[in-house]
C-alpha cells in the first residue's frame, strides 16, 4: 500500500518510469536506483535512473557487460555488494573502479521477473558501505516485483514491433551507439557487430564513454579509416 | 472410503495440483486429474469440467468418463443445465435430483437420466469475482451429497482455478516480454541501418530515417525488413527511391 501511494504521489494517472525509479530508491532507503532491461544475457539499455551516479552504474554495465544487474539477471537472484571498495572481495574488475570513482560504495542488483519472464534487473546503490537490513532487502524485492509488473503493463498496450512510448520516454536504449555502429561498419567495410566492438575499443583506449565516442561519430567529428 | 483415507488422498491431490505449476503446465492434464480425483475421493460416479474460452463461450475441457463427456456436450448444445447455471450465477448448484428438475432443465435431465445419472451438482470455478468455468459432479443415485464432500469439491475447483489463472498471467507476462525484446531488437536494427544510410548518403540521421521509411513504404516492406536488407548489403541506399516519389504497390 505504501508503494502504491508513493507511486501515485506524482498526481499523474499513469506513473511514469522516472517516478518508478525514484520510488524504488525511496522505498528501500537508498541513494539511487536504476532499471535495466536485458535480452538473453546482454544489457539492452536502461528504462530509468534516479541520478547521475545511478546513470553511470547503468552505463558502465552496458559498456562492460558486467556488474550487479548483469549478474542478478544471469543468476536469477539478488546480487549484494555491501562494499565495492573492500579489496577482500573484488567482484567486478572493470566495473568497480569507475563505479567507485562516480560515488558508488554499496551496490545491489535484483532480478526483474514475472513468472518465467526475465526482463532484466533493478540496481540500488548507496554512497556509504553497508549491508541491506532485512527490511530493506524485503522492500527491494517488492519494488523489483512492482517494477517488473509496471514495465510489462506499459508494454502490454504498445502496437506490435514497437516499444511503448511511455517506456521509451526517459529511457536510454543506446540508439546513438547503434547509429554509430552502422556508420563505422560502412567506413571500415565490416559487420555492424564488429563495428560496435571497434567503438568500444576506441572508447576504452581513449578513456572516453562509449556514448561520447558514438556522438562524435554521428556528428561526423570522428571517422574510422580502413587501413 | 474412510474419512482418514479420504483426507490423505485429498491432501495428495492438492499437492499434485500445486506440482503442475512447476514445469510443463497443461490445463487439460490438470483438470482431467481433478475430474478423476473427484471420482476417487468423493462419493460421485462421474465428474466433468468446463471452462470459459477466450471467445466467451463454454467448452468441455475434462471428464472422468465418456458418459459425462456426452452429457456435458449435450448441456452446451441444449443451452441448459447445472454448469451453465453455476457459471452464469457464480453460485453452486447442489443436490439437484434429475427426475424432479424437469421444469428447470427438461432436455438436459432427460439426457442425463439416459446415461443412468440420478443427481447432479455444479460448482463454479471462481476467483475474486471472475468465474472461469464449472466443475460438475454426477451420481447414479439420489440423496443429498455430504456437506464435507461439497466443501472438498469446491476446494478442488478453487485450487484448480488459482492454478489456471496463475498460468494465464505468467504466459501473458512471457508473451509481452518477448514482444518487448523483439521491439527493442527491431529498433536496434533500424538505428544501425540509419547509420549505414547516413554514412553512404551524407544525410543526417533524421533524413536518413525518412529515406529508409519512404523506400520501405513504397515497396510495401516492413521497416525492419528494409533495415535488415540495408545492413546485409542487399539493399543499397544509392538505390533508394528519390524522396517524394510514389510507386504503386
Amino acid at each position: 500500500m505504501r508503494v502504491l501511494s508513493l507511486l501515485s504521489a506524482g498526481g499523474e494517472t499513469e506513473p511514469g518510469t522516472a517516478r518508478l525509479c525514484d520510488v524504488c530508491a525511496e522505498v528501500a532507503d537508498m541513494s539511487g536506483a536504476g532499471i535495466m532491461l536485458m535480452s538473453d544475457d546482454a544489457p539492452m539499455g536502461s528504462v530509468c535512473t534516479t541520478n547521475e551516479v545511478s546513470n553511470v552504474i547503468e552505463e558502465l554495465q552496458y559498456e562492460l557487460g558486467e556488474g550487479p544487474c548483469v549478474d542478478a539477471h544471469k543468476e536469477g537472484r539478488p546480487v549484494l555488494e555491501p562494499d565495492l571498495a573492500d579489496p577482500a572481495t573484488p567482484r567486478w574488475l572493470a566495473f568497480s573502479p569507475p563505479a567507485l570513482a562516480a560515488g558508488t560504495r554499496a551496490v545491489f542488483g535484483f532480478p526483474l521477473r514475472v513468472g518465467a519472464a526475465r526482463l532484466g534487473a533493478m540496481n540500488l546503490y548507496r554512497d556509504q558501505p553497508g549491508k541491506l537490513s532485512d527490511d530493506q532487502h524485503a522492500d527491494a524485492l517488492v519494488m523489483a516485483d512492482v517494477a517488473a509488473q509496471s514495465v510489462l503493463a506499459m508494454q502490454a498496450n504498445a502496437p506490435l514491433d514497437t516499444v511503448a512510448t511511455e517506456l521509451e520516454a526517459g529511457a536510454n536504449f543506446h540508439y546513438v551507439e547503434h547509429q554509430a555502429s552502422g556508420m563505422v561498419a560502412t567506413q571500415l567495410r565490416i559487420r555492424v557487430g564488429e563495428a560496435l566492438v571497434r567503438l568500444r575499443a576506441h572508447a576504452f583506449s581513449h578513456d572516453l564513454g562509449l556514448n561520447e565516442v558514438a556522438e562524435a561519430v554521428v556528428a561526423r567529428q570522428l571517422r574510422f579509416e580502413a587501413p | 472410503m474412510r474419512g482418514s483415507e479420504r483426507e490423505v488422498l485429498l491432501a495428495r491431490t492438492f499437492v499434485d495440483i500445486v506440482d503442475t505449476l512447476v514445469d510443463d503446465f497443461d490445463v487439460v492434464d490438470l483438470l482431467t486429474m481433478v475430474a478423476d480425483r473427484c471420482v476417487e475421493v468423493l462419493e460421485v460416479s462421474a465428474a466433468g469440467l468446463m471452462l470459459v474460452s477466450p471467445e466467451g463461450d463454454l467448452r468441455v475441457v475434462a471428464y472422468s468418463s465418456e458418459a459425462v463427456h456426452a452429457v456435458e456436450l449435450f448441456e452446451l448444445q441444449s443451452e441448459e443445465g447445472p454448469s451453465l447455471d453455476a457459471v452464469r450465477t457464480g453460485a453452486p448448484v447442489v443436490n439437484q435430483h434429475l427426475e424432479s428438475v424437469n421444469g428447470r432443465w427438461p432436455r438436459f435431465a432427460a439426457r442425463a437420466i439416459e446415461c443412468d445419472f440420478r443427481s447432479v451438482h455444479a460448482l463454479p470455478m471462481r476467483l475474486r469475482g471472475v468465474t472461469i468455468g464449472a466443475l460438475s459432479l454426477f451420481r447414479t443415485h439420489e440423496g443429498a451429497m455430504e456437506e464435507g464432500d461439497v466443501a472438498a469439491a469446491q476446494a478442488l475447483a478453487d485450487v484448480a482455478t488459482v492454478a489456471i489463472l496463475h498460468h494465464r498471467a505468467a504466459s501473458e507476462a512471457q508473451l509481452v516480454n518477448e514482444q518487448l525484446n523483439h521491439a527493442l531488437n527491431s529498433r536496434i536494427v533500424i538505428e544501425q541501418a540509419k547509420g549505414v544510410v547516413a554514412e553512404r548518403t551524407g544525410l543526417d540521421m533524421e533524413q536518413a530515417f525518412a529515406r529508409l521509411r519512404h523506400h520501405a513504404r513504397n515497396h510495401n516492406q516492413r521497416l525492419v525488413d528494409a533495415a535488415h536488407a540495408v545492413i546485409d548489403g542487399t539493399l543499397k541506399p544509392e538505390a533508394f527511391d528519390p524522396p517524394g516519389s510514389f510507386r504503386k504497390p
